[in-house]
């Protein structure tokens, strides 16, 4: 029985997997990009095959077959030999981008024309545009084919889209790339405009370079000053860095510099007053002694010295003393000596003027008696002269002759004191010694005493003349005398 | 497919075979249809918005101008 169920479930297993391997033989599907042309069955659309795209299908194998047409995208390049309607040899060049149509229409004209050669389909193509595109081309010129490519592009799409229509294909792209003229039509053709063109562009060139120049050089300029202000900047933020870098520098030393010249200060000011003290300590300690010493000194020396000055002064006033008294002693001797011999001089002289007065008393008596004779001779004299004088009342000088009689007196006086520190005199030649005499006392005498010898020498010769009288007796001459004299 | 709206892309004018693009819904894709004008008059420039008036299999439709 278990052999039973183990025959029936592998024929079980067995079946299932003969059925999943018929399905896997059996179930075709077709992929995205393709179509599955399945023949061999009859088909109710009467194409005499079957079409499936993008779907699964049973296929039963060894009485259908499945073929596969691709749907993909194709490419056909164009490169034609053609002649313009101007005989023109040109060199077309393009690419057609075709594929089959999704519609099985043209799916089926695709597979019935190129199932078994998809890989001439390109070939096909371009036979079928070249022969188009050179029929449309012959009846172009290059200025049409140059100007107007659409119009190439649509009358070469319009002539080729019937027979496409016919192959099952449609055209996704027609592109004309170039137009190649190998007898050189289009660059001749091109030429004066090329020349026009390069001109202008050439123009536009140096243009372009002259403002790309001035625009470069002005950029130079303001790049120049920019980098000369940025310099200068620079330079300008150098310095200050420079600047606040070396006061940063010094700010250190400085720093140390003020606290040192601080301290320095400080200690100056220590110096100072240490000396300050020092000095008034030398001053309590050495120079008020040496001060009080040097008094002490001075003032000893001071008094020594005034005490030898006073003793020198008493010494000298002894010897003053001493040699006044000394002198004082002298003079007295001296003196005494004087009066001692003055003394006996009084008494020399005492006799002397005895025996002078002896003799004066007899010269005395023989003057009275000739002084008597010359009275009345005088006497007689004046009464002329007093008689002349009031003849002569009129005359000044004789006035003045008149007051110099009536001094005449005084003026004997005077020379009488001419005599009279005379202690001996002697009188010699009598009457004429006596007037000589008198006439040199009277010119000691003082003032006038010229006109008194004139007028005693008058008198003189008058007494020598006495005959004469008033009347004949010339005018008097007076002489004026000077007091000098 | 008559009734599909399209743009040309390649000029449709009298004397002149255009290009239309059409979504084509049944086949989840647009694809490019040869273009006559439906009506004759001026020429459509590329771009133009279009309807399909006359479709003929498997690749031609006539347009106008939407």
């Amino acid at each position: 029985m278990p052999m039973v169920i183990g025959v029936v479930a592998g024929a079980v297993v067995a079946s299932v997997i003969i059925l999943i391997v018929l399905f896997r033989l059996m179930w075709r599907v077709a992929e995205p990009n393709e179509a599955l042309i399945i023949s061999g069955s009859k088909h109710g659309d009467g194409l005499g095959f079957r079409i499936v795209t993008g779907r699964g299908t049973f296929v039963l194998p060894g009485m259908q077959v499945v073929r596969r047409l691709s749907l993909d995208l194709n490419e056909a390049e164009l490169d034609v030999e053609c002649v313009t309607s101007q005989g023109i040899p040109v060199h077309v060049k393009g690419v057609v981008i075709f594929k089959v149509g999704d519609d099985s229409v043209s799916i089926a004209n695709a597979a019935r024309r190129f199932l078994d050669q998809q890989k001439q389909m390109g070939l096909r193509v371009h036979n079928v545009f070249a022969g188009h595109l050179r029929s449309i081309v012959g009846g172009l010129t290059v200025e049409d084919m140059i100007r107007d490519r659409e119009r190439l592009t649509g009358e070469t799409r319009a002539a080729s889209g019937a027979e496409m229509e016919k192959l099952g294909l449609i055209i996704d792209s027609l592109q004309i790339q170039e137009i190649l003229d190998p007898t050189g039509y289009i660059r001749n053709l091109a030429a004066p405009h090329a020349a026009a063109v390069q001109r202008d562009a050439r123009i536009a060139a140096a243009a372009a370079d002259r403002a790309a120049t001035e625009a470069e050089q002005e950029a130079f300029a303001r790049k120049a000053e920019a980098t000369r202000n940025s310099e200068i900047q620079q330079a300008s933020y150098q310095a200050e860095m420079d600047t606040a870098s070396a006061r940063a520098r010094q700010a250190g030393p400085l720093a140390e510099a003020a606290a040192r010249q601080e301290v320095v200060v400080q200690e100056t000011k220590v110096a100072e007053l240490e000396a300050r003290r020092k000095e008034q300590q030398l001053q309590i300690d050495i120079r008020k002694p040496a001060d009080a010493q040097a008094y002490e000194t001075r003032t000893r020396a001071e008094a020594d010295r005034d005490a030898r000055i006073s003793s020198a002064q008493a010494h000298a006033r002894e010897t003053e003393l001493k040699a006044a008294a000394d002198a004082s002693q002298v003079k007295i001797a001296a003196a005494a000596e004087a009066e001692a011999t003055r003394v006996r001089g009084l008494a020399a002289a005492e006799a002397t003027r005895a025996t002078g007065q002896a003799e004066a008393a007899a010269v005395e008596a023989r003057g009275l008696a000739d002084a008597e004779a010359a009275r009345a001779l005088g006497l007689a004299n004046a009464e002329g002269i007093r008689a002349r004088a009031a003849a002569l009342a009129e005359n000044q000088d004789a006035v003045v002759a008149q007051e110099l009689a009536e001094k005449w007196p005084e003026i004997v006086r005077a020379a009488a004191e001419s005599f009279g520190n005379v202690e001996h005199m002697v009188l010699l030649n009598g009457a004429d010694g006596m007037g000589e005499m008198f006439a040199k006392a009277l010119t000691m005498g003082g003032t006038g005493l010229g006109l008194a010898r004139q007028l005693l020498n008058t008198m003189h010769e008058r007494e020598q003349h006495p005959a004469q009288s008033p009347a004949d007796a010339p005018a008097p001459v007076v002489h004026q005398v000077r007091i000098e004299e | 497919m008559v009734g599909l709206t399209g743009r040309v892309t390649g000029k449709v004018g009298a004397g002149l075979v255009g290009e239309v693009l059409v979504h084509v819904p049944e086949r989840q894709g647009t694809e490019a249809f040869l273009a006559y004008l439906a009506v004759p008059g001026d020429p459509l420039p590329l771009g133009t918005q279009v309807v399909v008036v006359e479709y003929q299999a498997p690749r031609t439709v006539f347009v106008s101008p939407v």
